[in-house]
Parts: C-alpha cells; sequence; structure tokens
C-alpha cells in the first residue's frame, strides 16, 4: 500500500498538469492583489469576497481573502478534474486493466487516488496561501497597530490567533474539497471518460450552488454540498461561531463516506474492459 | 464480499446518515400543559429575562429600496442572520451575520455604537425614541414584545409546544380583535423556564404563510459576561459620533409640525414626543413620517414600481403582506409617509386626520 501511495505521489508531483493547474488557480488571487495594489479600490460592501475589502488596510489577510476567491470555483473545478481523472483516466489510456494486473487490490487502489487527491488540494492550497501571504504583505502592506489585526466583530485577533485561525480555515477548506473529490471519484468509476466525471461532478456544484439561491429549496438546503463553503469566515467571527462549521464538517464526511462507499460498490464489482 | 452486499452496505450506511438527523427533529416536542394566558403573562414577564443565541429571520415584504429606506427593506424581505447576547435593556449586542464581514449594534451607557467590518468603521448615536426598524428589532423577544403589548386575554389562545433551538417550547396565537389590523394572527413559541419568546411568525389576513418568521437557532438563558456587550473602536478604524440616526429620527427632530393625538381611531403612543406620529398598540400599529419633497419624492418613484400599486386620493398607497404603506402628496410634493400593520382603509382615514389636525410650529 505504501508502494502504490508512493507511486501516485510521485506521478503527482511530477506530471506537469498539477502545477500548471496550480499555477493558474495561484493566479486569479495574485491579479486582484496586483490590481487593488494600482486602484486601492475595495469591493463595494456585501459584494465581493470575504476578507478582500480588509486586506487594503492589512495584507496578511490576504490568504483568506485569495481563498474566498478560489474556493468558490477554481478550486472545486480543478479538484473535480483531477479526482475525476483519477480511475477514468487510467481506463480512457487504457492502463486500468495493466495496472490491476499487477498485485493491487482495488479498494487499495481507490485510497490510494484518494490521497493523490487530497495531497493536491493540499499542495494547492499551500502554494495558494504562502503566495497570497507574500504577495499580500509586499504590495498591501500592514498598517495594523500593535501587532493586532481585527475579527469581523471588531474585537484584536493577536499574531497567534490570527495563524491558528488561518490554518483552521485551510482545513475546513481541505475538508470541503474532500467531498467534491469523493464525488468525482465516484463518478470516475462510473463513466469512461475523465471529462465525463468532472462534468458531472461540476453539474451537482453548480446546481447545489443554485438551489442554495431559493428560498423554496430551504428544506433541503442543509443537505446541500455546498451549503457550509463559506463557513469558514465563521472562523474569524468573536466568539468563533462553530455552528455552520460543525454543520459543515458533518455534512462534507457525510458525503466522503456515502460518495467513497458507492465507488468502492461500484469500482470493486465492475468489469474491467481497458 | 459480493456486489450486492457492498451495496446494500452502502444504502444502508446513507440511509442512516440521512435518516438519524431527520428522525432527531421530528421528535414530537413535549408540551408542558400550562395555559393561554398563564403563558401570555410568562412571555410578558420574561420581556427583560438575559439570554444569547443565534437567530434567522426571514421577511417576505418587497419593500421599495429607496435610498434611506434600503436597510428596512432588507430587514423585512430578505434572511437575516444575527447572533444577539442581551443582558437587559441597557447592556445588548446584536451582531448582523454577512459572508462578507458583519455590522453590529452594541449598546451600553454610552449609547449605541455600529461597527461595520467592511467599511471598518463605528458609529456612536444616542438611542432616539423614534427611529426606523434595526436587526436588533428582529430578536423573537423583541418582536414578541412589540405585538403582545397591550394583548387582551381572549385574543389569545394556545398553540401545540414546538421544539425550537432544541427547547421544548409550549406556542400561543393572538388574533388581534381590532378592526383596524391587517395582521391575521401572531404565533408566539417560548421558553417555559425563563419566558423567552423563541419563535414568532406572523401572518396578514387572507394569507396562509406567515410574511414574517424569527427563530432562534441556538438559545442559552443564562445572562451573559459583560464583556459581551463592551466595544472598543479598533485602532485605525473610523469612529464617529451621530446626533441623527435616521430619516425618521431627523423628522422627528426637525420637522416644524406636531401631529394630531389621534388619528383613524388609533390614540398616539407616549414615545412619540415630536413630529413623527406613532399611533396604536401591539399588533396595530402606524407610523406617520412627514418627508420634504426630495425625500418623497425618490420614495413615491419606487412605491410606483411596486407590484400591486394604487393611486388614491391622498397620494400613492402599496399594500405588502400585512404591511401597508401610503405616501401622500403627488410628484413634486413633500408628503407624510404613513405605513403600518393596518388595513389600507385606516391609513387613508389616517391621512384624511393628518391633513386635517397637524399643528404647524414656528420652530424646532
Amino acid at each position: 500500500m505504501i508502494r502504490l501511495l508512493g507511486v501516485e505521489l510521485h506521478q503527482l508531483v511530477r506530471s506537469r498538469r498539477t502545477w500548471v493547474t496550480i499555477l493558474l488557480i495561484d493566479l486569479l488571487p495574485t491579479i486582484v492583489a496586483v490590481l487593488l495594489k494600482l486602484t486601492d479600490i475595495g469591493p463595494r460592501p456585501g459584494t465581493g469576497p470575504a476578507f478582500l475589502s480588509a486586506v487594503l488596510t492589512d495584507g496578511t489577510l490576504f490568504p483568506l481573502a485569495a481563498m474566498a476567491i478560489v474556493l468558490p470555483l477554481f478550486l472545486p473545478i480543478a479538484v473535480a478534474i483531477q479526482a475525476g481523472d483519477a480511475i477514468a483516466g487510467e481506463a480512457e489510456q487504457g492502463t486500468l486493466r495493466y495496472l490491476l494486473v499487477r498485485p493491487v487490490g482495488r479498494t487499495r487502489l481507490l485510497v490510494a487516488k484518494l490521497v493523490s487527491v487530497i495531497a493536491f488540494v493540499l499542495l494547492t492550497l499551500a502554494v495558494v496561501a504562502v503566495t497570497a501571504y507574500v504577495v499580500g504583505v509586499l504590495l498591501l502592506g500592514t498598517q495594523r497597530v500593535a501587532g493586532a489585526t481585527t475579527t469581523v466583530s471588531g474585537t484584536p485577533l493577536t499574531q497567534g490567533e490570527l495563524v491558528t485561525r488561518t490554518f483552521l480555515a485551510l482545513a475546513y477548506a481541505l475538508l470541503c474539497m474532500l467531498g467534491v473529490a469523493a464525488i468525482a471519484l465516484f463518478l470516475s468509476t462510473v463513466v469512461d471518460t475523465p471529462l465525463a466525471a468532472a462534468m458531472g461532478t461540476m453539474a451537482v456544484l453548480v446546481g447545489s450552488t443554485l438551489l442554495l439561491t431559493l428560498d423554496a429549496a430551504d428544506s433541503i438546503a442543509a443537505f446541500l454540498p455546498t451549503r457550509y463553503w463559506l463557513a469558514f469566515v465563521d472562523l474569524f467571527r468573536d466568539p468563533i461561531l462553530w455552528r455552520d462549521v460543525v454543520r459543515g464538517t458533518l455534512l462534507q464526511g457525510a458525503y466522503v463516506l456515502v460518495f467513497l462507499g458507492a465507488g468502492w460498490a461500484n469500482f470493486a464489482t465492475k468489469d474491467i474492459t481497458r | 464480499m459480493r456486489p450486492a452486499h457492498r451495496w446494500t452496505a452502502v444504502a444502508v450506511g446513507t440511509a442512516l446518515l440521512v435518516g438519524i438527523p431527520l428522525a432527531v427533529r421530528a421528535r414530537p416536542a413535549e408540551d408542558s400543559g400550562i395555559s393561554a394566558v398563564d403563558l401570555l403573562a410568562k412571555v410578558e414577564a420574561g420581556a427583560d429575562h438575559p439570554y444569547s443565541g443565534y437567530v434567522e429571520s426571514l421577511g417576505t415584504l418587497q419593500l421599495p429600496t429607496a435610498d434611506r429606506f434600503t436597510d428596512v427593506g432588507q430587514l423585512f424581505g430578505e434572511r437575516t442572520r444575527m447572533r444577539v447576547w442581551w443582558r437587559s435593556a441597557d447592556a445588548w449586542r446584536v451582531d448582523k451575520l454577512l459572508t462578507t464581514g458583519e455590522q453590529d449594534l452594541v449598546h451600553n451607557a454610552q449609547g449605541t455604537t455600529r461597527w461595520r467590518y467592511e467599511q471598518h468603521d463605528a458609529t456612536l448615536s444616542r438611542d432616539p425614541s423614534i427611529r426606523l426598524p434595526r436587526t436588533a428589532d428582529l430578536v423573537p423577544p423583541a418582536v414578541a414584545k412589540l405585538l403582545l403589548d397591550d394583548v387582551d386575554a381572549s385574543e389569545v389562545r394556545r398553540l401545540p409546544a414546538r421544539r425550537v433551538a432544541g427547547v421544548d417550547a409550549p406556542g400561543l396565537r393572538l388574533q388581534p380583535a381590532a378592526p383596524q389590523s391587517s395582521i391575521d394572527h401572531v404565533d408566539v413559541w417560548a421558553d417555559p423556564r425563563s419566558g423567552v419568546a423563541l419563535r414568532v411568525e406572523v401572518v396578514a389576513k387572507g394569507a396562509t404563510r406567515p410574511a414574517f418568521t424569527t427563530a432562534f437557532r441556538q438559545f442559552d438563558a443564562r445572562t451573559p459576561p459583560p464583556s459581551r456587550t463592551e466595544f472598543e473602536p479598533p485602532a485605525g478604524a473610523e469612529y464617529r459620533f451621530d446626533d441623527v440616526l435616521d430619516i425618521a429620527d431627523a423628522a422627528n427632530q426637525y420637522a416644524p409640525i406636531l401631529p394630531p393625538d389621534v388619528v383613524a381611531g388609533l390614540a398616539e403612543s407616549p414615545q412619540a414626543d415630536g413630529a413623527v406620529g406613532v399611533y396604536g398598540s401591539g399588533v396595530t400599529r402606524l407610523l406617520a413620517v412627514p418627508m420634504r419633497g426630495r425625500e418623497a419624492g425618490p420614495l413615491r418613484e419606487q412605491l410606483l414600481r411596486t407590484l400591486g400599486v394604487r393611486t388614491v386620493d391622498s397620494g400613492t398607497l402599496v399594500t405588502l403582506g400585512p404591511l401597508g404603506v401610503l405616501l401622500t402628496g403627488t410628484e413634486g410634493e413633500g408628503g407624510w409617509l404613513i405605513a403600518g400593520t393596518v388595513t389600507p382603509d385606516t391609513l387613508t382615514r389616517a391621512a384624511d386626520d393628518l391633513f386635517a389636525n397637524t399643528v404647524y410650529v414656528s420652530t424646532r
């Protein structure tokens, strides 16, 4: 199993596509930072991504703003493509059959593919966060007084608290993307092309986002996969509002369990022809 | 493991994950058996009981979004998420939660401070007796206090208990007897121990669904710590003092008029102390705000674009669920903005009384 994981992670890190994808995701918040620096125009209240108005006076918050920029669309697309490619990509290339000829269990292969996707999300989040911090501090500066940032509730936040909460937010974002990966991985075991798996996953996410805008869909809102994605903002209130963060964690956990289970049931049973 | 077993395991796991939370929610609430009159007394007595929690309100009224009334339109036409800490009427905090930040109200001995995260500013103001509604007015105990004011015991009856924020809350239905009221009924569910209202629904005459709902999703009847109602403006934030809170406060302070003591059969409230008239009590209330031409113009334009608008002899009339709005006068003129939970006929009668009996004073 360790060897299989090593192979998958090695492939991930060596793949040019991995780095091009991360670069493209990283590019958007960087462009935003440059534009903010050049124009000094923040978003109108209530319109832009979370924390974007605050970064004009405190560049250290830019990793959070960057996360709010990439989390709703760019990161899920990348995860859907990456996870959708996991099994269907091997099938499309005709390598899945040969891969399974080796003494590799299907369940182990599925787990290895999931770990590889988790590593991809971790790598992407780390690159985005570090780039955003450097770009934020260099371009937007830190005009904080007495070393304290301000919570959204208007109370001071020490550097230590800011770092802890930022890591919590990144962990939460990772979990949300794990839910996306589980759906894509399941679809990847169902269809034979990675594109179909990625598009299917995006259809689920777009449908969920659309339903969340309707009051009529209130009764099912708590079960929709994107319902609590932006709850990481609640980690920066005072005191922290855990309600939606906990619900989001449980919901994503349920999606991971159900779709990984379905992926396992399907993949372990499936006739591999290619 | 055979394929069928694998799929069965997945199906059972999914059913448990979905079913358990639904089953927990569907458990019937236990009713304490308290009478309607006793519950009403309990809720009235619990009006000043401390509490804290997380509240969601949902309004369905598509109010005009004229410049100075945008906030009010959002309060009664959208979903509002709030956190509240209530120590007493003199020390409370209500945070309006947004995905992009917060807009908070902190009330203490200094006055009421409004903090806006995205604007990075804090504004201290006094607390005028006459003002437009704000987030702090949307929490269930505040709504219940306003609507159950001056209620006769014959107007209330018991509703089955309902689980609200984890509390088995006995319910109360108020059906107003006043013919001027546009509200069919108000349902209130309260904490049986503290008497704090936990959920309030307002249903207009002729409607089946609530026009406005506010409910705790998390509730704690313990007194919040004093630190929750203190506010120190963050370093670097813009901090200022506003002596005029909103358009109603401005008109009340500076308009050189005095409205009559009674309009449309509704007596003026003791809280009215200036140019703005507040009439009626409980669920049958109306507010009359004198407006200058430059303020009335944009509002009239918005009202004329509102679905179901009517032009009557006294002005422009709109009915939105239980809320009636009448702006007197025509294009280019000032007028009275008369709004309240009263029938259209009551609004036009109020306009006639205001025209006939308003007293103009030389200075204010």
